[in-house]
């Protein structure tokens, strides 16, 4: 389908060392379709940083193992070679990270970074030809042109994730992964960001992938949704589905755990008990320990159910065997 | 000025001498992190402060704490100065005021378990008369806290506990003296988000039970209006804002704070809120002013906001607002 | 931890030399076939030579017997030089960077001057008036060494002053004392015990150097004391210095070992790769 960027079947990902394995992800499944933008939420160990760095291959090669597939675009990012991903990396695909910030170099102009940038992909092009084309994204992200003759120094930690979020853009990549791009921002930029990341989107015809463990960012700025925990997507779907009638119990427990700004004070849950221990491989639900739902079939390891307009969830409430 | 409510913060300022101070241009610079704030409060009440990185409130929550001395002004707790109080008695004073730090992972020496962490605030001041009364003590509290088995999680060492754990034992810590007047210093923003409602649930009911003083200290403001009674909104070491934290929050009158509210997502995809857009960037607060410190961002700016800072207005029900423009 | 220290070949080899020395100097009535003090009748011996394994020297003393003893000596003046020194950097230092301005600028002012001092000439002078006596050595050694630890533990204390858990115990009512003893002290002396133990080689050199100077305690047996004496026999009887010198090599190169691997697991800087 050529509507389709990417496409991941049976994703996982395990870091090993000399004295154990960790199953960071595990079978992860989805889609993501031109003009999408999907939010993969999830706490600490949830793997969902991990997913995003190994389907770009940014994790080191000796000590993760990789399998299973994510076409993108026709190719499988799985199995290409490092030659060939360096193709797509910048130029199809982008990153910004949590702390992108702190990417820049310090005794270069903004200008001089981009230009090596662009440069990496398109060798022949010249000064102005870059600098018309990245003032063009510094206004889409509300910033001055002056900023591209000063230094990192020189700007605030919001304007610089901004410079970043400009600099992912520069080759007008298919698929952008913002990975905690705005945690460490200020709630007023924050807004401000993903409002003007929702807007570029349109005009650039871009899809993204948003990883955060902040549900009122994907709320505002996606329209599907991964909910993942200790390496496994428990639920996946349209946010105007899976957030107003959240279905997996630890999705039902993370929305309850987020107040609300206006309205009724409904008591705050949290989820009880901890993250399991992920260098074991578990034969029932890996949530099943901590779930206020759970029952003997949950020994068993739930499969991922479909349910209708797309969305799937793990859990053995919504079918399965009985 | 000093009145009669349980604590009362009198125009307490931190003004830090800023590099490149300027004798020779006459005019000193200062970064001034807590500029002039006045807040009251009641026995058991819930004050949040709001704000930004950058606007002060963590130096403020220090200075009440009397981890640093304030510049300028004072804190009264029953009417007599914190700081008489320490000089007068400090381990008393430590009993009264307690101070509960953002960073769980970093608030208890690696090198010592739980049960002798605990011990350490119950031997400086002599609660328990003995050590097996300690050790019940220690352990009845644990319980209470919600750590199961006690005493397994008492011979732990900080590292073999999760963030929310710790945290909890942090709180518990602080209970373990009766204090008063509890600081929260962002308390949740290390946590995931699935462990904050136990933390928040400890505070509240440290205020019920114990009808301390708390003031929790956030950036997070729907969590904010969640757990305070009264919600005080800083922005570059001034008060902006203040009043009951509902009343603050869905009706912010402030340029400030109804952007602040305005940008602060909501998890329900149906709410679409109109997000405010404010301009530049945070000044830093090396001598701020002469006006309105917010009028070179507000977009209800007017001249006159440039040349004094603006009176507090009180608009109903001790709602009260530091700007002119109200109307 | 067994795993810790096998997996560093430094610290593996540090810790098995050491406790070589140690069992060295504790069985070394027991290993010795002599006693070293006895001056006995076979002089200037060559190895093997009427039982003695590496030869007699000029008063008759066996030297195997003399090497063995010797390490008794070397080890109590690394040992003891060391813990003066220790002490002192540990105290000196915590107080510096813990309690912080004007005691910090007195006491770095302090550190600075006696760091600008040429240290073994002022060893050379303190023994020079106080008599040689291996314990004036040992003490000698201890007070002019203290500085570079002193500097690491303030570094130490300027950084941990900083830590939640020492700002949580401040307001928790403890005292500055107890603040210092019980956390900056604790937690900040793992860079002072690496140093420390390099600060043994050290003093196990100097002695030996002040003992090849003829400053050296002449009634102790101690390696440096034995090159000294086999300085004027190198060509004749060569095995009276010589493996003296052999000793100090190894038994400094253990010491070295020791702290680098210390300082190796105290240091988890070691870039393993990024984990979960």
């Amino acid at each position: 389908m050529d509507n389709v960027i990417l496409d991941v079947r049976n994703f996982n990902v395990t870091y090993v060392n000399k004295y154990k394995k960790v199953y960071a992800v595990k079978d992860a499944n989805f889609s993501i379709n031109r003009g999408d933008s999907l939010g993969i939420v999830g706490e600490s160990g949830s793997g969902k940083s991990t997913m995003a760095m190994a389907l770009l291959r940014l994790l080191p090669e000796k000590s993760t193992e990789i399998s299973g597939s994510a076409y993108f675009l026709g190719k499988d990012l799985v199995k290409l070679s490092e030659e060939e991903l360096k193709k797509l990396r910048w130029k199809e695909l982008s990153v910004v990270f949590q702390k992108s910030m702190n990417s820049l170099s310090p005794v270069h102009r903004i200008r001089t970074q981009v230009e090596d940038i662009y440069r990496v992909h398109n060798p022949k092009a010249t000064r102005e030809e870059i600098a018309e084309r990245f003032i063009h994204l510094l206004k889409l992200v509300n910033l001055s042109d002056r900023v591209y003759n000063l230094y990192p120094h020189e700007l605030s930690g919001g304007m610089l994730q901004r410079v970043s979020i400009a600099i992912s853009l520069i080759n007008n990549p298919k698929l952008l992964i913002m990975d905690e791009a705005t945690t460490a921002l200020d709630v007023v930029t924050q807004g401000q960001i993903l409002d003007e990341v929702v807007k570029m989107e349109k005009e650039m015809d871009m899809t993204r992938i948003m990883i955060t463990h902040d549900m009122s960012v994907v709320a505002t700025s996606c329209n599907k949704v991964a909910v993942m925990y200790a390496g496994e997507i428990m639920e996946l779907g349209y946010v105007k589905d899976v957030l107003k009638k959240p279905m997996h119990p630890y999705t039902k427990g993370l929305m309850a755990s987020f107040p609300s700004l206006k309205g009724k004070k409904e008591k705050l849950q949290s989820i009880g008990g901890f993250l399991p221990d992920l260098s074991k491989k578990y034969e029932g639900c890996i949530f099943a320990p901590r779930c206020s739902s759970a029952m003997d079939i949950c020994q068993k390891k739930p499969p991922v159910i479909e349910m209708e307009n797309g969305r799937t969830v793990r859990c053995h409430l919504y079918g399965g065997e009985r | 000025m000093k009145n009669d409510s349980f604590i009362c913060i009198d125009n307490v300022s931190m003004w830090y001498p800023a590099k490149g101070n300027r004798v020779f241009s006459g005019e000193k610079r200062y970064v001034k992190a807590v500029d002039g704030v006045s807040i009251n409060m009641d026995r058991g009440e819930i004050l949040g402060i709001i704000g930004e990185s950058g606007c002060g409130k963590s130096t403020l929550g220090r200075i009440l704490a009397r981890l640093e001395n304030p510049t300028g002004g004072d804190v009264y707790i029953e009417g007599e100065s914190t700081g008489n109080l320490l000089k007068k008695d400090p381990k008393a004073f430590r009993r009264l005021v307690q101070i509960v730090f953002q960073n769980p992972y970093d608030s208890f020496t690696p090198r010592d378990t739980i049960e002798e962490i605990l011990m350490r605030p119950l031997n400086i001041h002599s609660i328990g008369k003995d050590k097996d009364e300690r050790k019940k003590i220690i352990l009845e509290a644990l319980e209470s806290g919600g750590l199961h088995p006690a005493e397994e999680i008492a011979r732990r060492y900080p590292h073999e506990l999760s963030g929310g754990q710790l945290q909890r034992i942090s709180i518990l810590r602080a209970m373990l003296v009766e204090p008063k007047f509890v600081i929260a210093d962002e308390p949740v923003s290390m946590l995931d988000v699935s462990v904050r409602a136990e933390i928040i649930n400890m505070l509240l009911k440290l205020s019920r039970e114990k009808d301390a003083a708390v003031i929790f200290i956030s950036h997070d403001i729907s969590l904010t209006r969640y757990i305070s009674d009264k919600v005080a909104v800083m922005y570059l070491g001034r008060i902006v804002e203040y009043g009951e934290a509902d009343e603050v929050i869905s009706n912010p009158r402030h340029p400030y704070t109804q952007a602040l509210i305005s940008n602060c997502g909501s998890i329900d995809p149906d709410e679409i809120m109109d997000k405010i857009k404010v301009e530049g960037e945070p000044p830093t607060p090396i001598n701020p002013g002469p006006g309105c410190y917010f009028a070179s961002r507000c977009f209800k700016a007017s001249k006159e906001c440039f040349k004094e800072y603006p009176a507090t207005h009180d608009v109903g029900g001790g709602h009260k607002v530091a700007c002119d423009r109200l109307y | 931890m067994i795993r810790t220290i096998v997996n560093d070949k430094q610290l593996l080899f540090g810790i098995l030399g050491l406790i070589f020395l140690l069992l060295v100097a504790v069985l070394a009535p027991v290993i010795a076939p002599e006693d070293p003090y006895y001056y006995g009748p076979d002089v200037l011996n060559k190895l093997g030579e009427n039982g003695h394994l590496l030869g007699t020297n000029k008063m008759g003393q066996d030297i195997f017997s003399m090497i063995i003893h010797g390490t008794r000596t070397s080890l109590k003046v690394a040992v003891i030089s060391a813990f003066i020194s220790g002490i002192l950097g540990m105290l000196i230092g915590g107080v510096a960077g813990y309690f912080g301005g004007q005691v910090d600028r007195a006491i770095s002012e302090f550190i600075n001057i006696f760091m600008m001092l040429p240290t073994f000439f002022l060893i050379l002078l303190i023994i020079a008036l106080f008599g040689n006596s291996i314990y004036n050595v040992m003490v000698v050694i201890g007070i002019t060494t203290w500085p570079s630890n002193a500097k690491l533990m303030r570094a130490q204390a300027l950084s941990l002053r900083e830590r939640t858990f020492v700002k949580a115990a401040t307001a928790m009512g403890e005292s500055r004392l107890q603040i210092l003893f019980k956390y900056i002290i604790p937690n900040g002396v793992f860079p002072v015990i690496a140093n420390t133990t390099v600060g043994m080689s050290n003093a196990i050199l100097t002695e030996a150097g002040l003992s090849f100077l003829g400053l050296g305690d002449p009634n102790i047996i101690s390696w440096g004391q034995m090159i000294y004496d086999g300085k004027a026999y190198l060509t004749s009887a060569w095995w009276i210095a010589t493996f003296a010198g052999i000793a100090i090599v190894i038994t400094v190169t253990i010491f070295y070992l020791l702290g680098d691997g210390l300082n190796h697991v105290m240091n988890p800087k070691r870039s393993k790769g990024k984990g979960v």
